[in-house]
């Protein structure tokens, strides 16, 4: 690679670049501030987040490939690029105050999660199984170390090694699928994957043994990220033990990332192979809506409640995936996008959660939230009431657009389960919203609760409320997302 | 020719096997012995395959640095190998149903493999140059500076993010402990330092 | 770009006043919401002179809403000369009750969270009327009936007020159900649901069957119907009524807004809008006519027996919409825009100054303990004679000289009676009928309110004061409405220039106006000689014999009662809709719920997802372990799954 190609490679990869400088710089200040280095690391990575996003949307045009093809840039990249940053961005607001009080404020927490960011970015623009794998480990390592971050504690601790060991496994197994690949193909990059598969299946050759066991192997890693199931047993436990503010962020920006990378996996080089893979994926989505239905019921924790309530989520997202169409695709770009406002939002209000200076995790501390916190409890009834898919919220058309390129594709059984098992969700999403209404109020929360988080909280709930008036800009943008992807894949 | 077939099926035997030790061992101590020796064995399969920058590097990293490394973590934590084992028979069956379906599944895969004979042919195949011109550190060079200088600088990260969990997981700030500072030492003036008394001697303190 | 201001200044008002009322203050957001409509009550002025009267009928595009597939939307505001005619109106009695109600609700706890719902409703009543497309009229149509709800319950500490806007709320449901079916029949038939493809396509359309249950229907009446029953919901029309009268447990204000001047217009306003389809339409026109003379008729009779000043009024107004609604019937939508139009400036004044009176006794609002109060509140007095004189209708029929009421309500008698039909003429006598009552009732309110001897205890009567400058001054600006609108537009509205003036807004297939002004001279003097007749009969009873009203309830009891009681019409619901719905419940409980659902219908289901759920739990053990298993299980399966499949 000469120096030519290397500028052009850099400015392809410009926000990530960018990003990883900013990681390392914020490293530097935090060392050497002091007392105040945590805000002022929190603030500078939060104006890295948003530098990085203006990157994207604004940047210099990039190449389409970069660094021999290992890194890709294309609209749907882009999409989910600015996802990604927009839910990292808003979580690292929400938990200002949160690390504060919680005595988790050392410098380090915004420098692995900006280090994460930028996996997350890597993994959207992999175009080689090794530049998955390398972003999908910077991403996870990072979050492994935020899990244990209040290591004081056993059930942080706990999290922490949980997930590092599954991940572990998950990665092995990943790394073992694509070994087969590279075995029975001889190439990592996605480019010539999908030349060879997509020849392969023009020719009428079924798809070898081989690659289909490594692809089990790799969607089942992949799987395990986006916790679905039956990959997803460290989600409730990882979520439970996690301190809140990073449980908001593993709700959000990763999961992005993991879906964006599954689909950039399965559509890409696999693209041809659609009828093959379409079986794991309404397995998967099928366990996983049920699941998340189903298990929820149970919980009286609100951070296990938002575990399966997730898992139930990418179970959706991937009924959208499993159609393998244009539409589909669409539809996962633009469930996944108000997946993470909700979700958010939910936890913005779940950091407000404070009873006498000290965090409360019960649902039945939500009980009679009307009545002391009316603005709070309207907001999280929006939320609610999206989730379960209920109209006019955003949640609702969430789910229309994956639903309905299924049904185009003739998956009806998974159509049908989705519509069901969102039936079944609503007992719990709706029981919130009864408690905070109908029963009589438990001790209120502590005031004040934070202009930022208040400020999130306020912003998230209109965009999901008013989301049905118009929804043009982000079904534009998802569109675009799943053309330009199709557009390179061919 | 036959001795490096011979070489080759002696190197893979002792490694093979001792890479079963590595699991099997009851004492974690021998586990990380055996482990060395298959790194040795791995790095005779380098040297049978030209590749003799790669066994000395695995040499002087996994046997010299980590597992050096691991056999002092392993001394210093005391594992108690028996409570470990607590309920492996337990699931024993049932892992062993699951091993043996996988283990099946992957031989019937790779015997796939061998009754296809096309699938070798159809694999692309990675362009190597040949050894004679290239020394084998320069081509490793170019694949991790030139090649695949994203991924180099990745790991840099990975290895950044890793230094950094590290540090903060363990990392602790304890009251009242000593430390040497040596910039403060080597700052200090004589001045600073003593003070000159001027005793006066045969009448006591 | 002015067409959206007037839309959204409300809606600016509305949020700085709803989210930072307690930043701005009481002072603060009656400032913000009043300069906002006053402002939009002006532009709309300009507005109307613009497309009204200078024929310049606009769409502005906003943005596009919904693009998915062949479901095409777009935000726009259209704004023709029906738009106009009602920005007129809303803008303007909404600014007067902006303006009364900081004079009304001086005393109230929560003034920017009431001001913020008088200016949300105003910007959902604007959304609705200047819709481009069924959907965003849907939009308004849902937002009003909202905004209702909340200022109806706005005094939510009392129980009469959350059942009345509950009552509201579930009656509107009804109606918005038939709209809503309605929309969908439409976009059936046409593909579409933007006006300018639904009345270009609807002549097309006027011989389509559907077939439906081995039925077939002609599809227009169908849809028309469906329609119909949304607006009749929305208007209060016989049979949706009976949410109106207990509406009034909110603030005057918002009666005199909502419920009298705008919201309840907005089926009136539907009917004339979806006018080129309603015209296709013939046997559901003649429904329209039967439903809206029957209204006008009932809701008369009951007024002549209540006692509370705001329930007279209320249900004058839902007799009023009867009118309105049988013109509309006989394609003399003009006269129903022009009926509406004067309405909303006489009822409006007769509201807001019943509020005075009611301001004045303390909040009494039984008329027989009031009487005598001309001395006390004289100001008060002359503007409810004003509109009480509009609302009969009261001119000199050979001359051509009256109050607004006297211009509409004639040409929509005379459009009923140049009908020719049955059901014009159905429409034409009980519209005459309920002239005669409207008198009656009308000056019954203003002689026990105002004349006579006190009936109110002497404490009240003593401390009877005269309503505050801010609630008098904007009564005026009604007054002057109530006195000449009618003389002023009636040529534009159904007169000659009503060509020019409509520019195609509306649409009739025949010019029923036209004959309208040919018909004997009768029947346009008969509606001032029975309200003269009246009038006096009010006079006789009230002032010249305060005695008779009671032998004459004496004498015609069963009468009397059937009006006081309003024809029965709630118990009968409660008789016919409530009860068996609650004994229907009971008995299911008792028998079914017990037996069946909790054995194997839903109940049986909750059991079993619930035990389910328990076992998806429990699958959570905690051990990494476990985990690990687990995903390697998963793994294996589908392993398995593809080599048995693919392989074997």
């Amino acid at each position: 690679m000469d120096t030519a190609s290397l500028t052009t490679s850099l400015i392809a990869a410009l926000p990530e670049v960018f990003l990883a400088c900013a990681g390392i710089f914020i490293l530097m200040v935090g060392v050497f501030s002091g007392a105040r280095a945590t805000h002022t690391a929190m603030l500078l990575s939060v104006a890295a987040l948003v530098g990085a996003l203006v990157l994207v949307l604004f940047g210099p045009s990039r190449a389409a490939f970069a660094f021999n093809d290992l890194f890709v840039n294309d609209g749907f990249g882009d999409f989910m690029k600015i996802v990604v940053l927009g839910a990292a961005a808003l979580t690292l607001i929400i938990s200002f105050g949160y690390i504060r009080r919680e005595q988790l404020d050392r410098f380090e927490y915004p420098v692995l999660l900006v280090f994460a960011v930028v996996g997350m970015l890597m993994m959207i623009s992999a175009n080689d199984l090794i530049s998955l794998y390398v972003g999908l480990e910077l991403q996870s390592l990072a979050l492994y170390v935020v899990a244990a971050f209040r290591r004081d504690t056993l059930r942080s601790s706990e999290a922490g090694l949980k997930y590092f060991l599954l991940g572990a496994l998950s990665s092995g197994m990943m790394l073992y699928g694509m070994s087969l690949v590279y075995g029975f193909t001889g190439t990592t990059s996605f480019t010539v994957l999908a030349d060879h598969f997509a020849g392969q299946a023009a020719a009428g050759q079924e798809l070898w043994l081989g690659a289909l066991v490594g692809l089990v192997f790799v969607v089942a890693g992949l799987a395990f990220k986006i916790s679905a199931v039956p990959f997803h047993m460290w989600t409730p436990d990882v979520y439970e033990g996690a301190p809140t503010s990073v449980t908001a962020f593993f709700a959000a920006a990763p999961k992005v990332a993991a879906m964006a990378l599954v689909v950039r996996v399965l559509m890409g080089p696999f693209g041809a192979w659609v009828e093959q893979w379409q079986q794991i994926v309404v397995f998967v989505s099928i366990a996983s809506m049920l699941l998340g239905a189903l298990a929820a019921i149970q919980q009286t924790n609100i951070k296990r409640l938002m575990a399966y309530s997730s898992i139930g989520h990418v179970g959706y997202a991937l009924v959208g995936l499993a159609a393998g169409t244009e539409a589909g695709i669409r539809g996962v770009a633009i469930y996944m996008a108000i997946y993470v406002l909700m979700t958010i939002g939910t936890f913005a209000c779940i950091l407000c959660m404070r009873q006498k200076e000290r965090m409360v995790e019960g649902i039945d501390d939500l009980k009679g939230l009307s009545k002391t916190h009316p603005l709070m409890a309207l907001a999280l009834a929006i939320f609610m009431f999206s989730m379960a898919g209920i109209p006019p919220m955003a949640g609702f058309f969430g789910k229309i657009y994956v639903f309905l390129p299924a049904i185009e594709a003739g998956l009806y059984a998974l159509a049908v389960i989705g519509v069901l098992t969102s039936v079944v969700a609503c007992y719990y999403y709706l029981r919130i919203v009864k408690l905070m209404y109908f029963d009589e109020p438990a001790e209120g929360f502590d005031r004040p609760v934070g202009r930022e988080v208040g400020a999130v909280i306020a912003g998230t709930a209109v965009l999901v409320l008013f989301f049905f008036v118009a929804p043009g800009p982000l079904v534009d943008g998802a569109a675009a997302a799943a053309d330009a992807f199709f557009a390179v894949a061919g | 020719m036959i001795v490096q077939t011979l070489c080759f099926y002696l190197f893979a035997a002792v490694m093979v096997a001792s890479a079963v030790m590595v699991i099997s061992a009851r004492n974690p101590v021998h586990s990380v012995l055996y482990l060395i020796l298959a790194f040795f064995n791995a790095a005779g399969l380098f040297v049978l395959i030209g590749a003799e920058f790669l066994a000395m590097i695995l040499v002087v990293v996994y046997v010299g640095a980590v597992a050096v490394l691991f056999l002092f973590v392993v001394m210093m934590l005391d594992v108690n190998v028996a409570e470990l084992r607590q309920g492996f028979l337990q699931y024993l069956p049932i892992g062993g149903l699951i091993g043996l379906i996988l283990l099946v599944e992957l031989v019937m895969v790779a015997g796939f493999v061998i009754t296809a004979p096309e699938v070798g042919e159809a694999v692309a195949r990675v362009p190597m140059p040949p050894p004679e011109q290239v020394t084998n550190t320069e081509a490793l060079g170019r694949v991790l500076y030139t090649d695949y200088v994203y991924l180099f600088q990745a790991s840099g990260l990975v290895l950044l993010v890793a230094m950094i969990g590290a540090i903060v997981l363990t990392l602790r700030q304890r009251e009242g402990v000593r430390r040497q500072v040596i910039a403060a030492q080597i700052a200090r003036k004589r001045s600073e330092a003593i003070e000159v008394k001027d005793v006066p001697s045969g009448s006591g303190i | 770009m002015i067409d959206a201001l007037i839309v959204f200044l409300p809606l600016a008002g509305a949020i700085l006043a709803g989210l930072f009322g307690r930043a701005l203050g009481d002072r603060g957001a009656q400032a913000v919401t009043c300069g906002a409509l006053v402002v939009a009550a002006a532009l709309s002025v300009v507005v109307f002179i613009d497309v009204a009267l200078g024929g310049n009928a606009r769409t502005t595009e906003l943005f596009t809403w919904f693009d998915a597939g062949s479901f095409e939307l777009s935000w726009a505001l259209r704004v023709d000369t029906l738009t106009a005619v009602m920005f007129c109106v809303v803008t303007i009695v909404s600014a007067v009750v902006h303006v009364y109600s900081i004079g009304y609700m001086a005393e109230d706890k929560s003034i920017p969270r009431f001001m913020a719902y008088l200016s949300l409703f105003t910007f959902f009543m604007l959304m609705l009327v200047s819709a481009d497309n069924l959907v965003q009229m849907f939009f308004g149509w849902e937002g009003v009936g909202l905004a209702s709800y909340l200022l109806i319950g706005f005094w939510y500490d009392r129980p009469s007020a959350n059942a009345a806007a509950i009552k509201a709320f579930l009656v509107n449901r009804v109606g918005d159900v038939g709209y809503a079916l309605g929309i969908a029949g439409i976009f059936l038939l046409f593909g579409s649901v933007e006006f300018d493809q639904i009345f270009g396509a609807a002549a097309d359309y006027q011989d389509t069957v559907l077939t439906v249950f081995g039925i077939e229907w002609h599809a227009l009446t169908v849809i028309c119907l469906l329609l119909f029953i949304g607006a009749m919901g929305k208007s209060a029309q016989l049979g949706l009524h009976t949410w109106l009268p207990d509406a009034m447990e909110g603030p005057t204000p918002v009666s005199a807004l909502i419920h009298a001047a705008t919201m309840v217009t907005a089926g009136v306003f539907l009917v004339c809008r979806m006018s080129p389809v309603f015209e296709y339409a013939p046997d559901a026109l003649t429904v329209v006519t039967y439903v809206g003379a029957a209204t006008a008729f009932f809701a008369a009779t009951v007024g002549l027996t209540q006692t509370d000043i705001k329930r007279v009024i209320a249900y004058s107004t839902c007799s009023q919409l009867g009118y309105m609604f049988f013109a509309a019937g006989v394609s003399a939508y003009g006269a129903a825009m022009f009926h509406l139009m004067t309405h909303a400036f006489f009822k409006a004044l007769l509201f807001l100054g019943a509020g005075a009176v009611i301001h004045a006794m303390h909040h009494e609002q039984d008329m027989f303990k009031m009487g005598g109060l001309y001395k006390k509140i004289p100001l008060t007095y002359g503007l409810m004679w004003i509109g009480s004189l509009a609302l009969v209708g009261f001119g000199i029929p050979g001359l051509g000289v009256g109050l607004a009421g006297f211009y509409s309500k004639d040409i929509v008698l005379e459009a009923a009676y140049a009908a020719q039909s049955a059901a014009g003429g159905f429409a034409f006598w009980l519209g005459i009928a309920a002239a005669l009552m409207t008198a009656f009732y009308s000056f019954r309110l203003l002689f026990l309110t105002f004349h006579g001897q006190t009936r109110a205890d002497q404490h009240t009567f003593d401390h009877a004061h005269e309503a505050p400058r801010v609630m008098i001054w904007p009564l005026y600006l009604l007054a002057a409405g109530a006195i000449g609108a009618g003389a002023i537009f009636y040529g534009f509205f159904v007169g000659d220039g009503r060509e020019t003036f409509w520019n195609g807004a509306i649409f009739a297939l025949s010019d029923i106006i036209e004959e309208a002004h040919h018909v004997p001279f009768w029947v346009k003097a008969l509606p001032m000689a029975v309200t003269l007749v009246g009038i006096a009969l009010a006079w006789a009873m009230y002032v010249w014999r305060p005695d008779l009203p009671a032998a004459g309830a004496r004498l015609f009891r069963p009468l009397y009662l059937f009006s006081l009681r309003k024809w029965y019409f709630d118990e009968l619901y409660d008789a016919v809709f409530v009860r068996p719905a609650w004994y229907l419940g009971e008995g299911l409980w008792k028998a079914g719920d017990g037996a069946l659902i909790d054995g194997v219908g839903p109940n049986g289901v909750a059991a079993v997802t619930r035990s389910l759920a328990r076992r998806a739990s429990r699958l959570q053990s905690g051990y990494v372990y476990h985990y690990a298993f687990a995903m390697l299980i998963g793994v294996v399966a589908l392993v398995t799954w593809y080599i048995v499949t693919a392989g074997g």
